[in-house]
């Protein structure tokens, strides 16, 4: 059975607009595989007027044997932060691959299975709009268990800015809680609980 | 052989004619047997059956005449209602119900008295003697209390400025009671045992700290109170303020008793998981005594809180161990000013969760809450492990996201909890669970937060008409919302607002629906 976390390649495209450390993002979920979980890992970046306030993409290839082209065409998992982002790339995303969401900021189809989570909201109620990207990880952690989460927050914490290491690694943490709630309620959902039995 | 204790309440009437027809017969009463004298089965109390075992009875009879021949009309139907209820929290703390009976008989059914009385013994030996133990008063050495002296200083009462801020904010004074917060301060500086503040309004006042809220100086003055009542409590006593004749407060006491095995978790529904070996427990508190006590009069179902709280914590996938032989928390008894009790039941709960390895203790009442999480530790009890409140738990989950709510049909207002008010951390909680579950459909009342209007009793100590004149005002401020559901924290503020909404005249305006905030989460969560 190949289950996309047992998979050993994966492709993985995140994608939103300047600014919300969209490359920083697939940068962390590369070095989380490489140096965390030893396996191997690339990571393109799309630079040019998107990275002053347009669609910008980070596209990261995890696998189990050496990669030979990093680039990707139709990707396994696909993180989007803002509605531009989902319209450009969701036809490329595999019949069968992951759509990741931030709810306030991308509306997909009514009938597209997603994993959506506030994760902008949730970083400004934690005081900074920027760690919206942190808790992106946090959350495709959870859900797509493409890398460990050890390899995770010990990316997180040598990625960030100095200083910020804690405040970043609770933002991880909340999307990770987020995501593993999400599918712990999906689970209950599919067994046939919605609410508490009474 | 073992000493046996029974007694017979005899009434006046049928029954007291049976019993001596029986003596002048000949028949020698089993020695075991005491009898009293009662002019009607209608007049004795839970309280005063109760108070039999609590001083050490293994078997009590009440002896009345058969319905319809009772001299006084519904004495008879009375007491059947005393005794069941009665006969269940016997049950609760793990007696033979069958210890209490009532039994009715004609005055001329000799030989049926007869044969009850040699059953009766017969069974009470059978169950063996009660494993209650005759709780003496055992009040705290004069050098334990305290002088006045120390409690002034303690709490910096001695700096009270005289200002009356507490007075002109305490709920009682305003609803018109002759009472001062700053009037018993002065008379305890003046140290006048015989004062009508020391003799009886420190009885009064409910703890409620809203004084403790507004004082300059600082002044804890639920504390201070607290001590003060240990303190008269140690040099004579304050029963005669306990409402419903001391119930509660014997029941209390009687939960001291270390051979005592509970049964209070035994009705459990069974959808509802528990697992022996976890670290986490759910400490229930009071609730199936109270609603057992209330059933006929309130029908007040504050166990509901319980079971909700457990259902949500399975919601959470947490099954959590209960304490199978939980005793109160004793909260009630401190409160009442009986701190030797209070520190016996501490201990024995402390001592029975150290040893099943419990890492934290989550529990649904406020003042379990509170006891737990402060009181043990401030009165010398070491606890040695987390306490939680339920909406810590739920907020914590929550936060995690993927759940939301199903908006209740109803618009809702909130009754705070004096003693979930007394932590800074859990103050705002309820409000945020509640925006959480519909933020469109909640109205404050006039008084909130920390100058919330309290519930009216506190403890079971000193409730009397102006109590009741404050739930009155209460239960307006809910009405003027405009809401139709008045959202509780705390077992006890049910209880009392729901006794208010009782009154004959005045009731119908100020009937509303009263649920638990745990139960409007457990109706309205849901997966998203
Ligand atoms: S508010 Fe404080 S300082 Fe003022 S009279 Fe009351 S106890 Fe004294
Ligand atoms: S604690 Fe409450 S009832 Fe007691 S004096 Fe203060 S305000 Fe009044
Ligand atoms: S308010 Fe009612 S239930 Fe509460 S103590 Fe007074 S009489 Fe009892």
């Amino acid at each position: 059975m190949t289950n996309t976390n047992e998979k050993n390649r994966q492709e993985i495209i995140v994608t939103g607009f300047g600014g919300q450390g969209i490359i920083l993002a697939g940068r962390i979920l590369g070095q989380a595989a490489a140096l965390g979980d030893s396996k191997e890992s690339t990571l393109v970046q799309s630079y040019g007027p998107e990275s002053r306030g347009g669609a910008c993409a980070a596209q990261v290839i995890i696998s189990e044997d050496i990669i030979q082209y990093p680039y990707i065409k139709t990707p396994d998992l696909l993180v989007c932060m803002s509605q531009s982002a989902y319209d450009k790339y969701i036809d490329e995303l595999k019949p069968d691959g992951i759509l990741l969401t931030d709810q306030d900021l991308v509306k997909p189809a009514e009938d597209r299975d997603c994993f959506s989570i506030p994760a902008t909201r949730m970083a400004e109620e934690l005081g900074r709009k920027m760690m919206a990207n942190i808790i992106m990880i946090g959350f495709t952690t959870a859900v797509a268990g493409v890398i460990s989460v050890d390899a995770a927050k010990e990316a997180v914490t040598s990625s960030v800015p100095r200083g910020t290491e804690k405040m970043n690694l609770q933002a991880f943490t909340k999307g990770y809680e987020y995501g593993l709630s999400k599918l712990k309620g999906r689970a209950k959902k599919a067994s046939g609980q919605t609410g508490v039995m009474a | 052989m073992e000493n046996y204790k029974i007694i017979l309440f005899l009434c006046n009437w049928g029954a007291h004619t049976a019993y001596q027809a029986l003596q002048d017969q000949g028949y020698r009463v089993p020695p075991e047997i005491s009898t009293v004298r009662i002019p009607c089965t209608g007049r004795i109390s839970k309280a005063l059956l109760f108070k039999a075992f609590e001083m050490g009875a293994d078997g009590v009879a009440l002896v009345g005449c058969k319905p319809g021949t009772c001299r006084y009309g519904v004495g008879t139907n009375s007491a059947i209602n005393f005794t069941d209820d009665t006969r269940e929290i016997l049950a609760f703390l793990g007696l033979d119900k069958d210890r209490l009976q009532l039994v009715t008989f004609l005055p001329d059914e000799v030989d049926g008295l007869r044969n009850f009385l040699e059953m009766f013994c017969d069974e009470i030996r059978s169950f063996g003697k009660s494993s209650l133990m005759p709780t003496h008063k055992d009040l705290i050495k004069d050098d334990q209390a305290g002088t006045f002296a120390e409690i002034l200083a303690a709490h910096n009462a001695y700096g009270c400025q005289d200002c009356g801020k507490c007075t002109s904010s305490c709920p009682l004074a305003l609803t018109g009671k002759q009472f001062s917060p700053r009037a018993i301060a002065g008379a305890v500086i003046a140290g006048d045992m015989n004062s009508k503040e020391i003799v009886e309004d420190i009885w009064s006042c409910l703890t409620c700290g809203i004084c403790y809220a507004r004082c300059p100086s600082g002044v804890n003055f639920p504390d201070f109170i607290c001590d003060i009542r240990a303190l008269v409590k140690s040099k004579d006593d304050g029963d005669s303020h306990q409402a419903h004749g001391g119930f509660f407060q014997s029941l209390m006491r009687s939960m001291t008793s270390p051979e005592m095995k509970t049964d209070r978790w035994s009705r459990l529904p069974k959808d509802v998981k528990l697992d022996d070996k976890s670290k986490i427990l759910f400490f229930g508190g009071c609730a199936p005594y109270f609603d057992t006590f209330f059933r006929n009069h309130l029908g007040v179902r504050t166990t509901d809180v319980l079971v909700d709280s457990l259902r949500l914590m399975n919601f959470f996938d947490v099954a959590p161990a209960v304490l199978k032989n939980e005793r109160c928390c004793g909260h009630d008894l401190l409160w009442s000013g009986d701190r030797e009790n209070f520190l016996k039941l501490a201990r024995l709960n402390i001592a029975m969760i150290a040893e099943m390895g419990i890492e934290e203790v989550v529990t649904a009442c406020p003042e379990c809450y509170r006891t737990l999480a402060m009181d043990y530790q401030r009165f010398g009890v070491d606890v040695g492990f987390k306490v939680t409140h339920i909406y810590e738990f739920l907020e914590q989950e929550i936060d995690k996201g993927a759940v939301t709510f199903n908006p209740p049909e109803k618009a809702m207002t909130f009754q705070d909890s004096c003693r979930m008010n007394s932590f800074d951390a859990l103050k705002d909680l309820p409000r945020k669970l509640i925006n959480r579950i519909s933020p469109n459909q909640f109205e404050e009342m006039k008084d909130h937060k920390d100058v919330s209007m309290c519930c009216g009793s506190s403890a079971w100590t000193g409730c009397d008409a102006y109590s009741k004149a404050m739930q009155v005002n209460r239960l307006r401020q809910a009405r003027e919302t405009g809401s139709n559901l008045m959202v509780t924290s705390c077992p006890k503020c049910q209880i009392h607002l729901q006794c208010a909404m009782e009154d004959p005249f005045q009731g119908n305006d100020l009937k509303m629906e009263v649920m638990d905030l745990t139960s409007v989460i457990r109706q309205t969560i849901c997966w998203e």
